[in-house]
């Protein structure tokens, strides 16, 4: 990986010129270490607005906590939240949403992305217009593209006019008001909103392919499908591995296309892990269930950082 | 989308490799439709954001696809001649303002701290990093809810910036980290054996080099903050002290949704967004890009 190599250079440069650097090896080590203190106000910030409120909410998780005991003591209940929460049959089916949408998500938006920076990595003004646009829909606020979308997926929108005007369907399809197609179509809306950023990463690792690569291919008389296959495809190999995690963090973490588009509905068909535990807080007002299920999706978090950490590692190991 | 960790510079990054124009004849005839095709995907739902924000309430009724219509700008000047319209955008903007400064002032140093010291600590810290920004949202709301109920923070706007600082530090930090990784140290060495403290170092070397990474990460926090809404619904116990964001989100779950108007709405909300990102493009194309992710 290019990234990898420039990485280190500054590194290397250190060595040379701590050679030619008349100080005691000390006094510079100390140095270094002194500025570590450079990260103490953000490490003082996140331990009271970010590691203090995590331990709460694991406290809140085992506690029986309700919007009329919030800032009174909370009554310890070990693991009531939990199972009380499987045994009213929402937890085990958002665990079931969250697999599909995350599945959905990283397949469309990893392999939509790389298809997108094949498509948009030649020079031209058209694939710079569109690489354009693709960025401004991707800074755009979620809350726009969702309303967006809830628009034209809507009975009369723009997608079920095509749908109804091509036969694919004579009556317009539910698109978000419908248990069999809602999670799906939430999914597909945000892999469009995630497309864009792997396309950016993706495109940046194709052009990062040095030239004479692609010219040796074509004096062996390669195609441009071969070239994608056995040359594009490989060298973007330790990107996908990242975006891969990346997407699928992405894709665990959404909220608000589901907020804005379905709220979690219809009956349970929107509600992941993360929506779950918001609608039990917050409509419901049970903090101590809502408290759970997000203990939940955190202790998944880490499993999934513990697998990032480790494909890091094991291609930096490789490279 | 708050999930992005680029790192240092990739050598050729937007500098296209010199494909020769012959072999792609066998690739164009279906590399050009589908270019088209991506354009649309892209490209309509903003139209019709900008189309439906210009049309009257019955024309949405009779068809929302239609695209022949009288324009009328009927839309907008009932969402802005509505008061609340103003506290929403004056709202947006010291969130957003307030967010990006905070993070920013917490971020840059750490950034630069954990770029410089190599040792267990930064491996713990950016891996504390890391976690922290995967974590879902929720998680942080509902702690957070009791937190500042607790402490007097509800409410106000300082209460929404706090929350956003602490969800935005580790993605800035993150962001930050390789633009200062990538300043030679030598520059450093060469500033202190002239004399220059470590503040001054920072301030007068270090912060000049990398402010290209300190824009693009100024710009990602600004783009969002503006569009959190989470924070601000829950923490505003009245609409009244909504953000622009939160005032849509709210809409757009409503019932009997007034369609030309929360799209004017949207379009009111994304015009900073499209001002900001036509001067930012250039750098966020370059700083996301920049090399792979890491």
């Amino acid at each position: 990986m290019p990234a990898d190599r420039m990485a280190k250079q500054p590194a290397r440069q250190t060595t040379l010129s701590d050679g030619s650097a008349h100080k005691p090896p000390w006094r510079h080590s100390m140095g270094r270490r002194n500025k570590l203190a450079f990260a103490l106000p953000a490490g003082v910030f996140l331990l009271i607005f970010s590691f203090f409120p995590l331990f709460q909410l694991v406290r809140m998780s085992l506690s029986d906590v309700s919007a009329r005991t919030l800032n009174l003591p909370w009554e310890f209940v070990g693991f009531d939240n939990f199972s009380e929460s499987a045994t009213q049959g929402s937890l085990i089916p958002a665990l079931g949403n969250t697999v599909v949408f995350v599945l959905i998500v990283t397949v469309i938006g990893l392999i939509g992305g790389l298809a997108a920076a094949i498509l948009l990595s030649t020079s031209t003004r058209l694939s710079a217009f569109v690489l354009g646009i693709m960025v401004f829909i991707w800074a755009l606020p979620p809350v726009v593209n969702g309303s967006v979308w809830k628009f034209l997926l809507g009975d009369a929108g723009l997608i079920n006019s095509v749908v109804t005007t091509v036969g694919l369907s004579t009556d317009a399809i539910p698109f978000l008001y419908d248990e069999r197609f809602a999670l799906f179509s939430v999914a597909i809306v945000n892999s469009w909103a995630v497309i864009p950023f792997n396309a950016l990463v993706f495109r940046a690792a194709i052009l990062g392919i040095p030239g004479e690569t692609f010219e040796a291919a074509r004096i062996d008389g390669a195609n441009r499908w071969q070239e994608i296959w056995h040359m594009i495809v490989p060298a973007v190999r330790p990107t996908t591995l990242v975006l891969t995690v990346l997407t699928v963090v992405y894709a665990f973490r959404s909220f608000d296309f589901i907020f804005v588009m379905t709220y979690g509905g219809p009956g349970v068909a929107t509600n992941t892990l993360p929506f779950l535990s918001y609608l039990q807080a917050f409509v419901r007002f049970d903090f101590g269930m809502g408290a759970a299920t997000a203990v939940i999706s955190v202790l998944l978090v880490l499993v999934l950082a513990v697998i990032y950490a480790r494909s890091v590692r094991s291609e930096e190991a490789r490279s | 989308m708050s999930i992005v960790i680029p790192t240092t510079k990739s050598a050729s990054a937007g500098t296209p490799s010199p494909h020769p124009k012959s072999k792609r004849r066998a690739f164009e005839p279906v590399a050009g439709p589908l270019r088209v095709v991506l354009l649309l995907i892209y490209a309509v739902p903003i139209l019709f954001i900008i189309l439906t924000s210009l049309k009257d309430p019955a024309d949405v009724i009779s068809s929302q696809a239609s695209v022949l219509f009288t324009p009328t700008l009927q839309a907008y000047s009932s969402v802005l001649s509505n008061q609340g319209l103003f506290i929403a955008m004056q709202q947006s903007l010291v969130i957003a303002a307030g967010t990006t400064a905070l993070t920013l002032l917490v971020a840059i140093p750490a950034g630069y701290g954990l770029a410089r010291v190599d040792s267990r600590i930064t491996t713990a810290g950016l891996g504390l990093l890391i976690v922290l920004q995967m974590v879902p949202q929720t998680a942080n709301v509902i702690p957070l809810y009791q937190v500042f109920g607790a402490w007097g923070l509800l409410n106000q706007n300082l209460g929404v910036i706090i929350a956003d600082t602490a969800l935005l530090i580790p993605f800035a930090t993150l962001l930050l980290r390789p633009f200062f990784r990538g300043v030679p140290e030598a520059l450093e060495e060469a500033a202190s054996i002239d004399g220059a403290g470590m503040m001054r170092t920072f301030w007068s070397i270090m912060l000049p080099i990398a402010r290209n990474g300190v824009a693009t990460t100024g710009t990602l926090v600004f783009l969002l903050s503006w569009g959190e809404f989470l924070y601000a619904v829950n923490f505003f116990q009245s609409p009244e002290n909504y953000p622009l964001s939160a005032l849509l989100a709210q809409q757009v779950s409503a019932f009997g949704i007034d369609w030309p108007g929360l799209m004017a709405l949207a379009v009111i909300t994304s015009i900073p967004i499209l001002i900001l990102f036509t001067f930012t493009y250039r750098l966020l194309r370059e700083g996301l890009t920049l090399g792979a992710v890491k």
